[in-house]
């Protein structure tokens, strides 16, 4: 088979299809999904030998999004363990303070998160599209959009001999620095301080040492946040829990780490040895490790989402929601790929696939939670990530903590009030400083 | 054995027939370090180097020949998407069943324990293609393959036999017969060209090609079609009492030689009088048999003088025991 391509070489025949949609983690897998179920023509283009090959995040979805697309998920998903406990840690080098929630609540249907590994998560998800009848092509790299004359994007083009897919529309889900994104000129050039780095370790460890060091049964899990772990850069700090192992890492400023000069890998050493954290991992041999970007932005940096034939979702659209207390990524791919694959399918009806013709899916996307809570929690990232929250609050909620703990006999127990002065001084903070952050944190989050 | 049908097998056309008989395994399986257990993961099934340099010989020679490319497998449910890769280069595939009960884990251990087993049901399973000009196998698979099934494939089909290839070609013979030309590595970087008649067996090295990628409509083609499945075919049983069958491997075990303690009080002298350096060696034996058989008796005699077998199952003929050192 030979023909002409849009650029005007020869080459394999064009192949049609309705929509195409380039990558398959959650949301390309979701977009295909709500394709497929429309009755859509739909191929779902991966570079990786499978869907989640070449995916890493932290551990955690959060799978209410499931509800609606796939009913009774929490039946057949791959899970590890659901998560019944969520601690929130700030530790200096030596100290540590928790916040330490549990509930048996969450440790049965419908459940609120599980610990999944991408490499069957989103092989599952891509399955369910496969199943409702879209196709899957794997190890190929969608290494460019098409045009037609009037610069619309009509396909894209794969590393396949150069051959290419025509579609109508095009989703683009390939991830965080989407290639395709920048060039359909959406997605301005990278910029560093708008995302951070993740890094991860996987570590074996048995399921009944895991049941023990955690206080959790089998197929329950933790899920622990960390701030003040990472020196001097800004950042945070997970540890989950695997079925038979547990995923420890770090996320730190892109700009401030090259700054610091500091290998991310030792930040993940200095974690594995705090005190809180070492007798944890005690005999954990490493399984994997991984690094990947963060789209940290939020709201104010996210790209304009579709062009004329062109849509963009989940990562490759900056919508990780990253605002200190979550990291929430993989539920808001899901949730943007499965709107954009509808507002796809709503294209091709009338059609007009036009960006005017494809501007229900932002719509889509401000009416549910994807972009609602993007736009309520905008101003979390600069919070959690000011040099207060990061380099003084640790340990000063710390201290706080020595402070009112530790018996001081003869000597009477200090007041809160002069406690949390002296130790405010001692970090550098005035309390009319810390009235005004706790403010602001209440006017973001609450 | 195992077990139903799935699909239908549909012969190709006519035209010379090139058999890859693929072996498709976990590339990096773990090995406890504790108790050597290999555990096997299905997300990382794939083609060994050497399989796939065979599969691309397969893929060669059929061009050239404008034949047609079977691949075909023994394994359990988890090798079809690897097959599926196969089809989409144009291949006929087939699958084997073997270990599709259970964790489909064990049928790598079964398999290695019967190689012979292995070739008998491969051709079996090859039957309705029609008599194979070529087969090709890798020389070694992953997952400790012991290397030996196309020895046994080539005993089967009464076919020639050329193991451990690093270069394979077409050639027309002095007859104007469609032939091989093949090379593979001798000690001291010299390599032998052989000639080969057909129908051959040959293994290659994963080395010299790299398997192509498939066309874009090939792997769509390709994506989500059913992967034939031969149908119920049970396992021909390893041959009976009165041939050789391997054991499970035995580490490497040279047998302990006494040396007599060096008397120099120079520790240098004693270095070399125990390492044996800078005293004249006997140059190996070069032996030329004359056929495959002598060349076999003159192996296991080497063998069996060292300790290599056990002597109450293989009787050493007269002849070759008399030799001296001979590999
Ligand atoms: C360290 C770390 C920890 C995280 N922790 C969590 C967490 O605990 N919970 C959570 O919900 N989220 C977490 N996230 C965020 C989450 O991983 C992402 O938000 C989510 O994976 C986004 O999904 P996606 O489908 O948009 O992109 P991705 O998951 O990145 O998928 C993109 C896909 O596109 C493919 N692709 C890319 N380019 C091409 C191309 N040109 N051609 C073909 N295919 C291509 C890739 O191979 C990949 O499969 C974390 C992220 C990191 C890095």
């Amino acid at each position: 088979m030979s023909g002409t391509t849009t650029n005007g070489t020869t080459g394999p025949e064009p192949l049609e299809f309705d929509a195409v949609v380039v990558g398959a983690g959650p949301a390309g897998a979701s977009a295909a999904l709500a394709l497929a179920r429309a009755g859509r023509r739909v191929v779902l283009v991966e570079r990786g030998p499978f869907p989640g090959a070449k995916n890493v995040y932290g551990g955690v979805v959060y799978g209410r999004v499931l509800d609606d697309i796939v009913p009774g998920w929490w039946d057949e998903v791959p899970v590890e363990r659901w998560i019944v406990r969520r601690s929130t840690m700030m530790m200096t080098g030596t100290q540590s303070l928790s916040v330490d929630f549990r509930t048996d609540a969450w440790g049965s249907a419908p459940y609120n998160g599980m610990t999944t590994l991408r490499c069957h998560f989103d092989a599952w998800l891509a399955g369910k599209a496969t199943d409702a009848g879209a196709r899957l092509l794997t190890s190929t790299v969608a290494t460019g959009l098409v045009r037609d004359g009037d610069g619309r994007v009509v396909g894209v083009r794969t590393d396949r001999d150069g051959a290419e897919l025509h579609a109508p529309v095009v989703i683009a889900c390939d991830g965080v620095n989407s290639f395709l994104a920048k060039e359909a000129g959406l997605l301005a050039r990278a910029e560093a301080s708008h995302h951070t780095l993740g890094v991860k370790e996987v570590l074996d460890l048995p399921p009944g040492a895991i049941n023990e060091r955690f206080a959790v049964q089998d197929h329950e899990g933790v899920d622990v946040e960390i701030l003040g772990c990472t020196r001097e850069i800004p950042g945070g700090g997970f540890l989950y829990t695997n079925a038979d192992s547990v995923s420890i890492g770090v996320v730190v400023s892109l700009p401030e780490l090259a700054a610091s000069g500091v290998r991310p890998e030792a930040l993940i050493a200095d974690l594995k040895a705090h005190p809180s954290i070492a007798p944890l991992l005690r005999g954990a041999s490493l399984r994997e490790y991984a690094a990947h970007l963060i789209p940290e932005g939020g709201y104010d940096t996210m790209p304009a989402l579709a062009a004329d034939g062109l849509l963009i979702a989940g990562d490759a659209g900056a919508m990780t929601l990253a605002a200190g207390l979550w990291l929430e990524g993989v539920n808001f791919a899901i949730g943007s790929g499965y709107a954009a694959g509808r507002a796809t399918d709503r294209a091709l009806s009338r059609g007009d696939c036009s960006a005017a013709g494809l501007a229900s899916y932002r719509a889509d996307l401000e009416a549910q939670f994807v972009l609602a809570d993007h736009k309520r929690l905008r101003k979390a990232p600069s919070l959690v990530l000011s040099e207060r929250v990061q380099q003084h609050y640790p340990g000063l909620l710390c201290d706080l903590a020595e402070g009112m703990f530790t018996v001081t006999n003869p000597t009477p127990k200090p007041g809160g009030l002069k406690l949390t002065r002296t130790v405010a001084a001692r970090h550098g903070v005035k309390l009319r400083q810390l009235a005004g952050d706790t403010l602001r944190g209440l006017r973001i989050f609450g | 054995m195992t077990t139903a049908p799935t699909t239908e097998v549909h012969p190709a056309p006519d035209g010379p027939l090139v058999v890859a008989c693929l072996r498709i395994g976990d590339l990096r399986p773990t090995v406890d370090p504790l108790d050597g257990t290999v555990t096997r993961d299905r997300l990382g099934v794939g083609l060994s180097p050497a399989d796939a340099a065979a599969l691309e010989h397969a893929l060669r020679l059929a061009e050239a020949w404008s034949g047609r490319v079977v691949a075909v497998c023994v394994g359990p449910e988890s090798v079809e998407p690897v097959l599926r890769d196969v089809a989409a280069l144009g291949a006929t595939v087939m699958r084997v069943p073997l270990g599709d009960e259970g964790d489909g884990h064990r049928y790598v251990g079964e398999l290695a324990e019967d190689e012979h087993g292995l070739a008998r049901t491969l051709v079996a399973a090859l039957a309705p293609f029609g008599a194979p000009d070529v087969v090709l196998c890798g020389d070694r698979s992953v997952d400790r393959g012991t290397g030996a099934l196309p020895a046994y494939l080539a005993h089967e089909l009464g076919a020639a036999q050329a193991l451990g290839l690093v270069v394979l070609g077409p050639v027309t013979d002095s007859a104007g017969r469609q032939a091989l030309l093949a090379e593979r590595r001798l000690d001291a970087g010299w390599r032998e060209r052989l000639n080969v008649p057909l129908p051959a067996v040959c293994s290659v090295e994963g080395a010299g090609v790299r398997l192509r990628r498939a066309s874009l409509a090939g792997a769509l083609a390709a994506e989500g079609e059913p992967v034939p499945v031969a149908r119920s075919l049970a396992v021909v049983a390893a041959p009976g009492p009165g041939s050789f069958h391997a054991g499970a491997p035995q580490p490497f075990r040279p047998r302990t030689r006494v040396l007599p303690a060096p008397h120099d009080d120079d520790p240098r002298l004693r270095l070399l009088t125990l390492t044996g350096a800078l005293v004249a060696h006997e140059p190996p034996t070069v032996v030329e048999p004359a056929d495959a058989a002598e060349a076999a008796d003159v192996l296991l005699a080497f063998l069996a003088r060292h300790g290599y077998l056990d002597d109450t199952r293989v009787t050493i003929p007269e002849r070759a025991a008399t030799e001296d050192d001979a590999p």
